[in-house]
C-alpha cells in the first residue's frame, strides 16, 4: 500500500508567549504554552486537492509552515511522501513547492529570470533545464513578457505570480499554498485556479494543500475542505457534504454554523 | 547532498551577489578611493612615528607603515568573518527570501557558505587594492615575501575566523539584533591582537589574553611571511595555532548553530524580523 502524499497525525503546536522588553531575550528558552494546533489528524491522497479553511488564527498557516519544515511540531507527526517533516526535513522538502501568497521574497535588483534561475539552482535544477522550465512556467502564469524586468518594477500581482512560478519550477509532487490568489485580480485569480486544477492537479497529478479565505475558490478547487477552529478540526469532507451536514445553502453559512458549535474534542471532555 | 552540488550552489550565490553588486558600480569606485585615503593615512602616520629604534622592534626590521598596513588589511578578515554569516541571515530575513531559501533543497550550512562567498571575494580584492595603492604610491615593496606562506596563513585564518563567524550567526538566529559577542571579539582582538602595535608593548595580562585569540597568530604569521619573508619553519607555529582554533571552533560553531536553529523552529521565530 502506498503512503498518502500528506499524513498529519495528532499534530500539536504550542508557541512560547510573546515577551517584550528585556524578557524578549528569554524567548528562545521559554516554555511553549500558547496553543496553535491541538491534535490535528488528516490525510491527503496523491493527486487530491484539499483546502484548509477557518478564521484568522485557526492554525492554517501554522499547519502549512510545519509541513513546509519551517517550524517543528510540539507533539505528533506529519509526513510528506512518507518522510517525517521534522526528522527527515531535507527529503520531505525535495517533494514540496511552497508559496505564501505574498509578493515579497525576491532580490529586487535582479530580474525575474535571474531570481528564478537562482531559486531553481537551490532546488537542484540544472541551468539548461531551469531556463526551459522558467519559460514554460512563465507562459502558464502569463508573465513571459516580464521575465527580463527587475523585480522592483513589478506590480503586486505580477510579483505574486512570480512567487507561484518559483514554487512550481521544480515540478513538486506536493504543493502547499497559503492564500494562493490573495493579491491577484479576479481574472488572474480565475486563470490561476484553472491552471492549478487542470494542469497541475488533474494532468500532472500533483497533490495540493492550500489555505484560503475565498470560499468560492475552495468550492471550485478542492476535493475536500478541512475546517479548522482554534487549532482543531471541525469538519473534513467535500465542500458539498459539509454544506449538507450543516444544512446550509452555502459553504460560508455551513462554516459559520459549524464554527459556532463546540469542537468534537470539547464535547467529549 | 554531494560536494559538487554544494559547490554549484555556492557558485549560484556568488553569481547572485555579483549581479546585485553590478547595480552599485559607484560603490566600487568609492571603496577604491577610500582604500587610498586609508593607506595614505598610515603612510603619513608612519612618517611621524617611524624611527630606527622602532623598526628594530618590528618583525624583519619592517617600517611602521608596512607593519600597520598589513595589520589593518588582514584584521579585516576577522571583521568580515564575524559579520558575513550573520549579515547573510539578517539580509535574507529583511528581504523575506529566507523562507524561500529554507524550503528549498539547500541545507543551511550551504546557504551560509554561499552567502559568505562574495563578501570574502570582495575582501580579497580590497586587500589587493590596499597593497596596490601602497606599492604604487608609497614605496611598499615586499621583495622577500613568502607568498605561498602568506596564502597558507590566510587560509588557516579564514577557517579559524569562520568558526567565530558561525558562532556570531547563531546569536543572530536566536536573538535577531545587537550581538554583544561580536563586538567583544572585535574589541578585544583590536586591542590585544597586534593590529596597530606589536603585542610585546602590552602589559603581561593582556599579552596572555592575546595568546588566546586567533587574530594574534594570524597577524604574526602574515607579517612574518610578507614582511620578513619567513620560511615555513618559522610560520608553522602560527599555522598550527590557527588550525587548533579551527579544529575547536568549527565543530563547536556548527553544533551551536544547529541547536540555535532547532530552538527557532520550536519558537517559530526563525523568519521573524
Amino acid at each position: 500500500m502506498t503512503s498518502p502524499a500528506i499524513a498529519v497525525d495528532s499534530l500539536e503546536k504550542y508557541f512560547p508567549p510573546a515577551f517584550s522588553g528585556w524578557r524578549a531575550l528569554l524567548l528562545p528558552f521559554a516554555r511553549p504554552t500558547e496553543r496553535a494546533l491541538a491534535g490535528v489528524s488528516f490525510q491527503v491522497e496523491s493527486g487530491e486537492a484539499v483546502a484548509l479553511v477557518g478564521a484568522n488564527g485557526a492554525g492554517k498557516s501554522t499547519l502549512l509552515r510545519i509541513l513546509a519544515t519551517l517550524i517543528s511540531p510540539t507533539r505528533g507527526r506529519a509526513t510528506l511522501g512518507g518522510f517525517d517533516v521534522d526528522r527527515q526535513g531535507a527529503r520531505a522538502r525535495s517533494r514540496l513547492g511552497y508559496h505564501t501568497g505574498g509578493d515579497e521574497g525576491f532580490y529586487s535588483r535582479l530580474t525575474c529570470r535571474q531570481n528564478l534561475l537562482f531559486f531553481a539552482s537551490m532546488n537542484n535544477l540544472p541551468r539548461a533545464a531551469a531556463l526551459e522550465r522558467i519559460d514554460e512556467t512563465a507562459g502558464w502564469l502569463g508573465i513571459s513578457n516580464e521575465l527580463d524586468r527587475p523585480v522592483r518594477t513589478l506590480s503586486t500581482g505580477i510579483a505574486h505570480r512570480l512567487g507561484l512560478a518559483r514554487a512550481l519550477l521544480h515540478k513538486p509532487e506536493i504543493l502547499l499554498l497559503d492564500e494562493p490568489t490573495r493579491s491577484l485580480d479576479p481574472l488572474a485569480a480565475a486563470d490561476f485556479r484553472r491552471l492549478l486544477k487542470d494542469e497541475i492537479v488533474r494532468r500532472r497529478g500533483a497533490t495540493l494543500l492550500f489555505a484560503s479565505h475565498t470560499l468560492s475558490e475552495v468550492e471550485e478547487l478542492a476535493d475536500r475542505a478541512v475546517l479548522l477552529a482554534a487549532g482543531k478540526i471541525l469538519a473534513n469532507d467535500s465542500p458539498s457534504r459539509i454544506r449538507s451536514a450543516a444544512a446550509a445553502p452555502t459553504l460560508e453559512a455551513a462554516i459559520a454554523s459549524l464554527s459556532r458549535r463546540p469542537a468534537p474534542a470539547e464535547l467529549r471532555s | 547532498m554531494n560536494s559538487a552540488s554544494a559547490l554549484g550552489k555556492i557558485v549560484a550565490f556568488f553569481r547572485r551577489d555579483f549581479a546585485i553588486a553590478r547595480g552599485y558600480r559607484s560603490a566600487l569606485v568609492l571603496e577604491i578611493l577610500e582604500a587610498l585615503f586609508g593607506v595614505a593615512t598610515f603612510y603619513y602616520l608612519s612618517r611621524f612615528v617611524d624611527s630606527p629604534a622602532l623598526e628594530q622592534g618590528l618583525p624583519g626590521g619592517a617600517s611602521y607603515f608596512a607593519f600597520a598596513l598589513v595589520g589593518f588589511a588582514f584584521f579585516d578578515y576577522l571583521g568580515v568573518s564575524l559579520t558575513a554569516f550573520e549579515a547573510s541571515i539578517e539580509e535574507a530575513r529583511q528581504n523575506r527570501t529566507l523562507e524561500a531559501l529554507l524550503v528549498s533543497q539547500t541545507p543551511l550550512p550551504v546557504i551560509l557558505a554561499g552567502s559568505a562567498a562574495y563578501p570574502f571575494f570582495t575582501l580579497a580584492l580590497r586587500t589587493c587594492v590596499y597593497l596596490g595603492w601602497a606599492a604604487l604610491l608609497f614605496g611598499f615593496v615586499p621583495r622577500s615575501a613568502n607568498w605561498l606562506g602568506a596564502a597558507a596563513i590566510l587560509f588557516c585564518s579564514i577557517l579559524a575566523f569562520a568558526g567565530l563567524g558561525i558562532l556570531s550567526a547563531s546569536y543572530n538566529v536566536l536573538f535577531k539584533r545587537g550581538n554583544p559577542a561580536k563586538w567583544l571579539v572585535l574589541g578585544v582582538s583590536g586591542l590585544v591582537g597586534g593590529m596597530m602595535y606589536p603585542v610585546s608593548v602590552l602589559p603581561h595580562g593582556l599579552r596572555i589574553l592575546a595568546r588566546l585569540i586567533p587574530v594574534t597568530y594570524s597577524l604574526e604569521g602574515m607579517r612574518a611571511a610578507l614582511l620578513a619573508g619567513a620560511v615555513w619553519n618559522r610560520l608553522w607555529p602560527s599555522i598550527a595555532a590557527l588550525l587548533i582554533f579551527a579544529v575547536i571552533l568549527i565543530p563547536l560553531s556548527f553544533a551551536v548553530f544547529a541547536w540555535a536553529l532547532r530552538r527557532t523552529r520550536v519558537t517559530g521565530t526563525l523568519t521573524h524580523i
